[in-house]
């Protein structure tokens, strides 16, 4: 596999789209490219803030955020840790 | 839709797989004069201090519930997911380094992990696609079908972000929107869209590529 085929094979990746049979000789060309793959794979990721960041933000139930600091304040409690 | 059970996805973002240098794409939100950082609030939150997660909260809350909600489409149990997401970076937040990425990138694929699992295990995927299908096929991309012109012109990251992927031809978008927000396999979608399987390869790793080259010059502008 040459790098740029692995640069196309690594942006299928991060996102979870590569089929099985592919994974393997994507795990090869990693291995075989080391670090400069890596760094690549590592850039890729970059893509998922990008999807997410596209979105138009949604609003939230002022109520999930009481639950949820409350679900905190138990576990810090059960924990022993101070509470802030 | 062949099966339930869909692509491998990428592995727990504490994990080395998800492991990510370098400087973040780009500052999801302009923050106040004096205010945390997002990685000074995840050292916070390490730390078990339930104010710094408030905070966190309060800053991406609209973010992850977007992103939940592009994936299950289902306001409740969007709600619900939201507040295990943010419960699981409390949980979780040792797991996170800051040499490795940045928060707002571990957050998204925690959050769309997370998201795509609770789609399966509640084997509401035929839901999700019917309601999915129920949207006017003119608008595939609902995550970026409320950009107008004037959002065009202004310098909002997302708007941006929605920029550079509606650039791409409607036929990539789909693809991507299918893989990326359903956690569709290659084969999948090929099912789901009567789309030869070569056919969908070649369309996503166009699309992708399109966009991942667009952030980058995006990256070096900012």
């Amino acid at each position: 596999m040459s790098f740029e085929e692995f640069q196309n094979s690594a942006r299928l990746y991060v996102i979870g789209a590569l089929e099985p049979e592919e994974l393997q000789d994507f795990e090869a060309a990693r291995r075989q490219y080391g670090a400069a793959a890596e760094d690549f794979i590592n850039q890729c990721y970059g893509l998922h803030e990008a999807f997410a960041l596209s979105l138009k933000p949604a609003k939230a139930s002022a109520a999930i955020k009481d639950k949820l600091m409350a679900m905190v304040r138990e576990r810090q409690n059960q924990s022993g840790a101070p509470p802030q | 839709m062949s099966s339930i059970a869909g692509p491998s996805l990428p592995a727990d973002p504490s994990s080395e797989t998800a492991a990510r240098t370098g400087k973040p794409i780009a500052t999801a939100v302009e923050l106040e004069p004096g205010a945390l950082t997002d990685v000074e609030l995840m050292l916070r939150i390490q730390a078990e201090d339930a104010d710094a997660l408030s905070q966190l909260y309060d800053r991406y809350n609209g973010i992850v519930k977007a992103l939940i909600l592009r994936i299950i489409h289902d306001e409740t149990s969007a709600d619900d997911l939201l507040q295990e997401v943010f419960m699981e970076i409390w949980n979780q937040a040792k797991n996170f380094s800051a040499d490795k990425g940045n928060p707002l990138g571990w957050m998204v694929t925690l959050t769309r992990r997370r998201a795509i699992d609770a789609l399966r295990k509640r084997q509401a995927y035929a839901r999700a696609e019917e309601r999915f299908q129920a949207e006017p096929e003119q608008q595939p991309l609902a995550w970026v079908q409320n950009v107008t012109e004037e959002d065009i012109h202004a310098s909002d990251t997302r708007v941006l972000m929605a920029k550079v992927i509606n650039s791409l031809p409607v036929a990539q978008q789909r693809v991507i929107e299918l893989a990326f927000f359903q956690g569709m396999s290659q084969r999948e979608i090929a099912s789901h869209t009567n789309i030869p399987l070569g056919t969908v390869k070649t369309r996503l790793e166009l699309g992708l590529k399109k966009i991942y080259d667009g952030l980058k010059e995006l990256k070096d502008e900012l």
